[in-house]
């Protein structure tokens, strides 16, 4: 019971801190616009301006009245110009839809010696700046299991009242839901789960054709094992010890096992057509929003089959 | 006994367990210490990595030496170790001889010696042999054999001697036993203090024992200490403290007087090597001369006493000249040649101030019990009076003859004068100047060694009659009488012949003119009570009984039956016919002591006999168990502590050391710098060279940075200043605290007033008054004039000014008055009219000058009292207008900022210090045409 309590009191924290860093964060990249290619007409209409006509705001061109239209879509102010009747076509403009998945589980409270952050900072810090500047950009951000998709303005805000109301167990992968098409999921974990559970999770994102993006955040002393002696290791979420009786001589084990670990995650979402990156918290946490940015912002036609690694690769 | 150590095991089998230790080393090593716990979220990715070979890092060897040092103290614990076992002397049927050493250097660890005196013969009874117990300070007693049971009767009979014993003596006894004997056991029961004759004894014992077994029991007792040499000297009483071993040891002497209460207590220390100390007593010459018993606190031996009689005592004695101008040449003065002979045994009480009659009358009113009148002429009828009742009460008057004496006429002397004196050598002279030839053998001289080398060139002639032969003390080579002495009542009056100055005579410069001065006062009373005895009943008497004797533990006692009455002029020290202790009349005691003056006690070295050696195990067995296994509970506990910090890792350990260490240097630092600093104390010469080497002015430091760094720089501004302008070439200002620092050597010292700041300590403001009374000037500046409220009183309103009256509460300050026109200090080197600094509005104060009635004052240019006023008070902040940065730049801003207002302020600065160097030697009237002519008047 104590250690929950201080569980969720030092997530308390790391959102508070969170909440002021990714603000600034945020504030220091340019707007957050999608490509809208492969947003489909109906969805919600939004701010992306979708280089066709279409339902919104700004002006995209004059066209010829067709007969057939109603008669109150011609702009009499161009058509008594000559004598041809035209039709104002604004762009089409669209909302895009983003689910952030931080991953708030203890297993995130860890921090080693060197880090700045622990996990769950980080990955707080990055989810925040996100969700802001994907608002700030006309999208819609939500959490699944936890705050509908918003566009409101105060996002950080409301995600963070979200997260400290929030009562339920924290689990690692997010909940299993089915995301529209056209969505986009961006999933912020140290990706610890054993393989057959991020299998199982990516099939329920992916089968609606949704895309998106795997960040492992993890800690300097989960990438080289800087341990040595009589150690003994527990799993924070309590699924089981083990004790090394010369932890230095695990070190080289451990390294190959991790990237085997990585490569079977990264199988998985090329498979999908993914986004899987690794990011490290020694690093600073720009990197990391760098990455994701330039991510949903570069063409994902070109850059599909690649994986574009954020920090510290693995 | 283990090789020499007084340590024996009661189950020295168990100690077979310490062969256990290695095994246990082996088990230590292999076991491996408690895992550190970590968290690790990747912890399921470590269960498939197949284990590696298990074995444990190594538990650090410090931490196994730790606990094999544990084991080690249990194991040694369960054999019963046992410190100081009985000590055990025999192994064969011979009687045992005990030699005992009951002097008085036995005393002190008397109960230590009986006991293994007492365990030896109980050893001797368990052994059913003969004992023959030889106390070495009886020679005469016979050695004779015992039965262990009357030989420990025997034993409790034996008590210390008072007095120092000689061993050699009894060895006769010794040797007759042991050769009726024959084979015999001999121990020696040794104090280790040598008195005398203690390697004759150690060499004439090593023959008589001849073969025979023989054991020394030394060193084990506390070593005996002694007191010698009492001394009640000018300033203090001193006493020498001795002992026979090394080492750093201190200790207590405590002053008791007669009633047996206590005066005082002095401490003493022996450095390492020292066998001799001394412990002093800064006490009223009343006090000391009250104190009769000098003891070490602590030691119970009669050498640890140290008696004192009327000889101790300090005698106040008044010398009264009848010459006038004796001052002027004091090497002519006869007060001077009767100091310097008095001071070492008495206190010299001169009356060189008022006429003789007035000084003896005060003298007669301190009861004072000599007094010595240095051709002194008539006298008038009542002091006359007054002098033959004091010495009719025990007073001692001794009369120096000289040029008024040889004309009065008076019955203050012991003989019947001729007028006129004798001149011998003179140019109508036949005779040659004379030799001091004799003392009388019954006068108090007796005794004395006659120096040849006294000349006597005049003196003052007795009428020959039947009695001046025995009035006559000393006598010169042609039998006339150099000094003469008669008793009248209970007191003395006699007369030198000749004067107490080395115009008549060289006596008053030889060594013994000192000697019959002491004389002479060891006859005054003691005591100015009337009544009091004066010392010749002492001498009166041949043979005095013992008193009070002490018995060896130095405890006062009724005199012992062998105690023998003892002439009265007895120096010697205490022996078993005189046993140290009092003798004579209980109002004038005379003390024998255990040892003379001039003893010194050594170690005993018996390092020459064929011996076995035992030590006195003062203490009794001790069962080391009790130490072993809590000095095992505080390893473990280690231990575990060790463990503990292992498990939260070895990081955290070196973490908690560094700041453990951080908070020990912070310890250290801030005890450093809470003690006081040893330089200061060093520097206290250095400052006074440094401060007066060259003139300098002073400032006071407040402990305000700002006001310190502006005050110094504007201090160092006006010495510059000085320099430019006037001759005095000042050398750099010096900061003084006044509740430290001397200030005597500053003509001024510039004060500058903090507000609200705390006011200095009385002992600061104490030498501030001081300083200011001996001619020290105190400038203070309040530096607040512009915040001074508008109105009648308000520059007195001022917080710099309630502080400054806050600090002056408690110093003696002259009444003040604002700088008149015509005070000396505007004219002392500038001609000023008002005093500016920093801000012009301010007044100055100074010491109000006396009012001059007459006519003329108010036509005098300059006036200056008598002195410099001791204290000078502004507001207008003048080291703030003095200072400048380093660049030559002014550092502050004047108000109201007149273009010629800094140089006004400096030429404040130059006519203050000039009024504190001249004082009023510009009001002088010389100065006034010149002062007039500049003035225009």
């Amino acid at each position: 019971m104590a250690a929950e309590t201080s569980h969720e009191t030092r997530e308390i924290l790391a959102i508070r801190r969170a909440d002021g860093e990714s603000r600034t964060l945020a504030a220091s990249l340019p707007r957050l616009v999608l490509e809208a290619r492969r947003i489909a007409a109906n969805v919600i209409h939004g701010l992306h301006g979708r280089r066709r006509a279409g339902a919104g705001e700004s002006f995209w061109q004059y066209r010829r009245f067709v007969s057939g239209e109603p008669s109150q879509n011609v702009d009499w102010r161009r058509s008594a110009r000559d004598d041809h009747l035209y039709v104002r076509e604004q762009e089409w403009e669209a909302a895009h839809t983003v689910w952030l998945w931080p991953d708030r589980s203890p297993s995130m409270v860890f921090a080693s010696k060197g880090a700045r952050d622990s996990k769950l900072e980080r990955g707080l810090i990055v989810t925040f700046a996100l969700a802001e500047l994907l608002v700030s950009g006309g999208e819609r951000v939500g959490i699944p299991g936890l705050m509908n998709p918003t566009a409101s303005r105060n996002v950080i805000d409301k995600m963070a009242q979200a997260m400290l109301h929030d009562d339920a167990v924290r689990a690692s992968l997010p909940p299993s839901f089915v995301p529209s098409a056209l969505a986009e999921i961006v999933v912020l974990s140290d990706f610890w789960s054993p393989m057959s559970e991020i299998r199982t999770m990516l099939a329920g994102l992916s089968s609606s054709g949704a895309h998106g993006t795997l960040i492992q955040v993890v800690d300097p002393a989960e990438e080289t094992f800087p341990y040595a002696g009589r150690v003994e290791f527990v799993e924070p979420e309590g699924f089981g010890v083990i004790t090394a009786g010369r932890a230095e001589s695990w070190a080289s084990d451990y390294v190959t096992r991790v990237a085997l670990h990585r490569d079977e995650i990264r199988s998985e979402t090329n498979k999908l057509d993914w986004l899987f990156s690794t990011h490290t918290t020694s690093r600073s946490a720009a990197e990391l929003l760098l990455f994701l940015h330039s991510g949903m912002m570069v063409a994902k036609g070109t850059a599909r089959g690649s994986t574009v690694k954020a920090g510290r690769s693995a | 006994m283990i090789a020499g150590l007084p340590l024996t095991f009661a189950q020295p089998l168990l100690l077979l367990g310490l062969l256990s230790l290695p095994v246990l080393w082996w088990l230590l090593r292999v076991m491996p210490p408690r895992p550190r716990r970590i968290e690790f979220p990747p912890t399921r990715l470590l269960f498939d990595i197949k284990p590696k070979e298990e074995t444990p890092s190594r538990t650090p060897w410090w931490l196994t030496a730790l606990r094999l040092a544990a084991a080690a103290l249990v194991i040694l614990a369960a054999a019963g170790p046992i410190w100081n076992p009985q000590t055990a002397v025999g192994g064969s049927n011979a009687p045992l001889v005990i030699l005992l050493d009951d002097g008085w250097s036995a005393a002190a660890s008397w109960d230590t010696r009986i006991k293994a005196a007492d365990e030896l013969i109980a050893n001797a009874e368990n052994d059913r042999r003969g004992v023959a117990l030889v106390p070495l300070s009886e020679p005469a007693r016979d050695v004779t054999l015992m039965p262990a049971g009357t030989a420990r009767v025997a034993l409790r009979q034996i008590a210390p001697k008072p007095y120092s014993i000689d061993r050699v003596d009894t060895l006769g006894a010794l040797d007759r036993f042991l050769k009726t004997t024959g084979d015999a056991e001999i121990t020696w029961l040794s104090d280790g203090v040598d008195t005398g004759r203690g390697a004759e004894f150690v060499e004439n014992l090593g023959k008589t024992i001849g073969d025979r077994k023989l054991t020394v029991f030394e060193g084990g007792a506390a070593p005996a200490q002694a007191l010698v040499a009492a001394e009640n000297a000018a300033a203090k009483m001193t006493v020498k403290v001795l002992r026979t071993t090394g080492g750093a040891a201190a200790g207590v002497v405590r002053a008791i007087d007669a009633k047996g209460s206590p005066i005082g207590e002095a401490r003493y220390a022996f450095g390492m090597q020292d066998r001799e100390s001394e412990a002093a007593f800064d006490l009223p010459v009343e006090l000391r001369n009250d104190i009769s018993r000098l003891e070490i606190s602590g030691e119970r031996s009669a050498g640890a006493v140290q008696l004192l009689d009327k000889r101790w005592r300090r005698r106040a004695v008044g010398v009264v000249t009848g010459a006038t101008s004796d001052t002027a040449q004091p090497l002519l003065a006869s007060t001077f040649y009767l100091t310097r002979a008095l001071s070492p045994f008495a206190d010299v009480r001169l009356g060189d101030r008022g006429a003789a009659q007035q000084v003896i009358a005060q003298f007669l009113d301190q009861r004072l019990p000599m007094i010595v009148l240095a051709d002194v002429g008539t006298l008038s009828p009542e002091i006359r009076e007054r002098l033959n009742a004091w010495i009719d009460q025990g007073g001692v008057l001794v009369r120096f003859a000289g040029p008024r004496l040889a004309q009065a006429d008076d019955d203050l002397v012991p003989v019947k004068l001729r007028r006129g004196g004798r001149i011998l050598g003179g140019s109508l002279t036949w005779e040659k100047p004379q030799h001091l030839a004799s003392f009388a053998a019954d006068g108090p001289f007796a005794g004395l060694a006659v120096p040849k080398d006294i000349t006597v060139n005049r003196q003052v002639l007795a009428e020959p009659d039947a009695v001046l032969a025995t009035k006559t003390w000393a006598s010169l080579e042609d039998g006339t009488p150099l000094v003469t002495g008669e008793h009248r009542g209970r007191g003395i009056v006699s007369l030198f012949h000749v004067g107490a100055d080395s115009r008549w005579s060289d006596l008053p410069m030889s060594g013994s003119f000192v000697e019959m001065l002491r004389r002479l006062v060891d006859m005054s009373g003691y005591t100015s009570k009337p009544g009091a005895g004066v010392a010749s009943e002492a001498t009166n008497v041949e043979t005095v009984a013992p008193l009070r004797t002490l018995d060896g533990f130095g405890a006062f006692g009724p005199p012992p039956s062998t105690a023998k009455p003892m002439p009265a002029d007895y120096r010697d020290r205490g022996t078993s016919e005189h046993p140290p202790g009092f003798y004579g009349p209980a109002d004038g005691p005379i003390a024998v002591n255990t040892l003379a003056s001039a003893d010194r006690i050594a170690p005993l070295d018996t390092s020459s006999l064929r011996a076995q050696r035992a030590s006195y195990t003062n203490a009794e067995p001790r069962d080391l168990r009790g130490i072993l296994l809590s000095s095992s509970l505080v390893l473990f506990l280690i231990d575990a502590v060790v463990v503990a910090m292992l498990g939260a890792g070895l990081a955290a350990l070196w973490r908690r050391r560094t700041a453990t260490a951080a908070v020990l240097l912070a310890l250290i630092l801030s005890a450093a710098s809470i003690a006081p600093s040893p330089t200061r104390a060093q520097g206290n010469d250095e400052f006074a060279i440094k401060s007066v080497s060259q003139t300098r002015l002073a400032y006071v430091v407040t402990g305000n940075a700002d006001v310190d760094s502006i005050v110094k720089a504007g201090m160092t501004g006006l010495t510059l200043f000085l320099a430019q302008r006037t001759a005095l070439e000042a050398g750099d200002p010096v900061g003084v605290d006044p509740a430290r620092d001397e200030l005597a050597f500053f003509p001024l010292i510039y004060w500058p007033v903090v507000p609200g700041a705390p006011k200095p300590p009385q002992d600061a403001i104490n030498r501030i008054d001081a300083y200011m009374k001996q001619g020290g000037t105190v400038l203070f500046d309040t530096r607040d004039a512009v915040e001074a409220p508008p109105g009648e009183n308000g520059a007195s309103q001022t917080p710099g000014m309630r502080t400054l009256r806050e600090i002056l509460s408690s110093l003696d300050v002259p009444e003040l008055e604002p700088v008149p026109r015509e005070h000396v200090l505007t004219k002392t080197f500038y001609l000023l009219r008002d005093f500016p600094g920093r801000f012009n509005s301010g007044q100055t104060w100074v010491e109000t000058l006396p009012r001059e009635d007459d006519d003329d004052a108010a036509s005098r240019p300059a006036r200056g009292g008598d002195g410099v006023s001791p204290i000078i008070i502004t507001s207008n902040d003048l080291a703030g207008a003095w200072a400048h940065r380093p660049d030559g730049q002014p550092m502050l801003p004047l108000t109201p900022g007149e273009p010629r207002q800094r140089e006004f302020a400096f030429r404040s600065g130059v006519n203050i210090v000039m009024y504190t160097l001249t004082g009023n030697y510009k009001a002088d009237q010389v100065h006034a045409p010149a002062l007039i002519e500049r003035l225009g008047q």
